[in-house]
């Protein structure tokens, strides 16, 4: 008997750390945003909203949010269509190589960010010797960065939704007369909406937040969101920083939720 | 329809293939401090990074701190996982958001939380002093002990969303079946739910063990100056170093001692419960 509620005590303990370990450091950060001292300490002495406006009023984290908002948007309109496209050519045309082809297009999800982040500052700085203008700390280098994240989440989630479609509605169509690019425009493509919407959402996610992709192709005047966070996180953690911090907590879980609406979420990952 | 397949295709062969093939090439070359670097086709590079004290023991600390945080992951992870994949009510939807919905937040941010609890003004030590259960604030922060915690947190989500994917897959019946025929719980679950959720351990362990062998904001925001690990020193020698030529053979040492350690793992784990 005792042994049981033991168990039964180790199990549930587990579940409530693993929880603790996951969410403590996020709510920590949008705590102290409200703290009121300008040096983090426990407990606060008062509450007060003055860092979300002092988080605006510093050049770096009000550029750096719309830098990484651009490109995030960018990447996510190149991406997604791209990636929609190339997940059509794998999933219907009975193309020849599709495993390695999934494999290379999946690719930039299985190499390191380190690897995968210097790899491409090499290559930037030769492509701009070759063609004699700026690349690195550009909207478009970072963009062409940022495609190699949501053309591989674009594949990967609109395979997953076009795999689950049942064909027989393109069929009936088709048979009703319909030729292909109407069938393909009024009946496969609505029925893609969902994961075409879920890879639109992760993709701007993951753009949004990626540091090691980022890390070399920024320059001054050019940061991204994370990038600024983590040079200003290296000197010093104040209420600032985590009133920056919570606009983009707050920014992910809307997405989030936004998300899940469309695909289960526990399929993505 | 096939080509449809051609401008995504393109452009990663153009943005991820040829750049890692520009890299492997520069990682042969030699290291100048007058013209930066000097082509060349040797391997000192690489015979540099594997002789050299401070990075072997780099590479060392960035091996063992992969491998507890991975073994951590699995032994923390198991439990919620198996929760969830046996959770039938409509939470279910919620407690994946939960465990999702960090791992989308980025590391900065979640770094940045660990520092407000762990640091010497932090949430931790404040509660401990209130509660006068230390006098001096515990050294909770820039130390391997905050590495390893932000890690696990960090890597937590994917190991409990691949367990759980596998665990969903194993029915019911099968742990019925062994506690009627008298197996108590945990030989039921050593004999029965183990064996066959060996598929989520191995591929929950591999993704998370290549992450943590890659991390890079938890080490250089929660260890300190004193703790390096492998990514970190990668960027840092293409930032403050200019030593493209070394940092091109670490990011490659990186990611072969990465498959190496992968592959070696998955087999292991194949054998130890393929009977």
């Amino acid at each position: 008997m005792d042994a049981a509620l033991l168990r039964r005590a180790l199990y549930r303990g587990s579940i409530a750390f693993a929880f603790l370990l996951m969410l403590a450091p996020v709510l920590t950060v949008v705590t102290i945003s409200f703290f009121r001292q300008e040096i983090v300490s426990f407990p606060p002495e008062a509450l007060t909203l003055r860092w979300y406006v002092n988080a605006w009023s510093q050049q770096e984290f009000a550029r750096g949010f719309i830098t990484s908002l651009e490109v995030a948007a960018l990447a996510t309109l190149i991406g997604v269509p791209l990636g929609t496209a190339a997940a059509l050519a794998l999933q219907r045309s009975g193309i020849r190589g599709k495993e390695a082809l999934n494999a290379l297009l999946l690719g930039p999800l299985a190499v390191p960010g380190v690897v995968a982040g210097t790899a491409l500052y090499m290559f930037y700085l030769r492509a701009e010797f070759w063609l004699d203008r700026d690349i690195t700390a550009t909207l478009e280098g970072l963009v062409a960065a940022h495609v190699l994240l949501t053309i591989p989440w674009s594949v990967r989630l609109v395979s997953a939704s076009l795999a689950g479609l049942d064909r027989s509605a393109e069929e009936a169509a088709a048979n009703l007369g319909a030729r292909p690019l109407t069938v393909f425009w009024r009946v496969t493509l609505p029925m893609m909406r969902p994961g075409i919407v879920a890879a639109a959402l992760f993709s701007f996610i993951q753009s949004f937040e990626n540091l090691e992709l980022t890390l070399l192709l920024v320059g001054p005047g050019r940061t991204t969101l994370p990038v600024a966070m983590l040079s200003y996180l290296e000197f010093r953690m104040d209420p600032t920083l985590s009133a920056v911090a919570t606009v983009q907590i707050v920014l992910v879980a809307a997405l989030m939720l936004l998300t899940d609406r469309f695909v289960k979420l526990s399929r993505v990952v | 329809m096939a080509a449809l397949i051609l401008p995504a295709g393109l452009l990663v062969v153009a943005l991820m293939v040829a750049p890692m093939l520009l890299l492997a090439r520069i990682s042969l070359n030699q290291f100048s401090p007058t013209e930066m670097m000097v082509e060349a086709m040797s391997a000192e590079n690489y015979l540099r990074a594997v002789q050299d004290p401070y990075y072997r023991s780099v590479l060392l600390t960035t091996m063992a701190v992969a491998l507890g945080c991975t073994l951590l992951c699995l032994v923390l992870g198991f439990p919620t996982a198996y929760w969830l994949a046996r959770m039938q009510s409509r939470w279910k939807s919620l407690a994946t958001i939960l465990i999702l919905f960090p791992l989308l937040v980025g590391n900065v941010v979640r770094s940045a939380g660990w520092i407000a609890l762990l640091g010497n003004d932090g949430a931790i030590n404040a509660a401990l002093q209130g509660l006068h259960l230390t006098d001096a604030p515990l050294p909770l922060l820039y130390n391997a002990f905050a590495v390893v915690v932000g890690i696990v947190a960090v890597v937590l989500p994917y190991m409990i969303l691949t367990l759980s994917a596998v665990i969903e897959g194993i029915p019911r019946q099968a742990e019925e079946a062994a506690a009627n025929l008298g197996a108590r719980p945990l030989t039921a679950f050593r004999r029965v739910v183990l064996p066959l959720a060996i598929p989520g351990v191995a591929a929950g362990s591999v993704l998370v063990f290549i992450l943590c062998m890659n991390a890079y904001a938890t080490p250089v925001l929660l260890g300190g100056p004193q703790f390096k690990m492998m990514a970190p020193a990668v960027y840092d020698q293409f930032v403050r170093g200019n030593n493209w030529p070394f940092g091109a053979s670490l990011a490659f040492i990186l990611l072969f001692v990465t498959m190496v350690l992968t592959l070696v793992g998955s087999a292991l784990i194949g054998r130890r419960y393929r009977r």
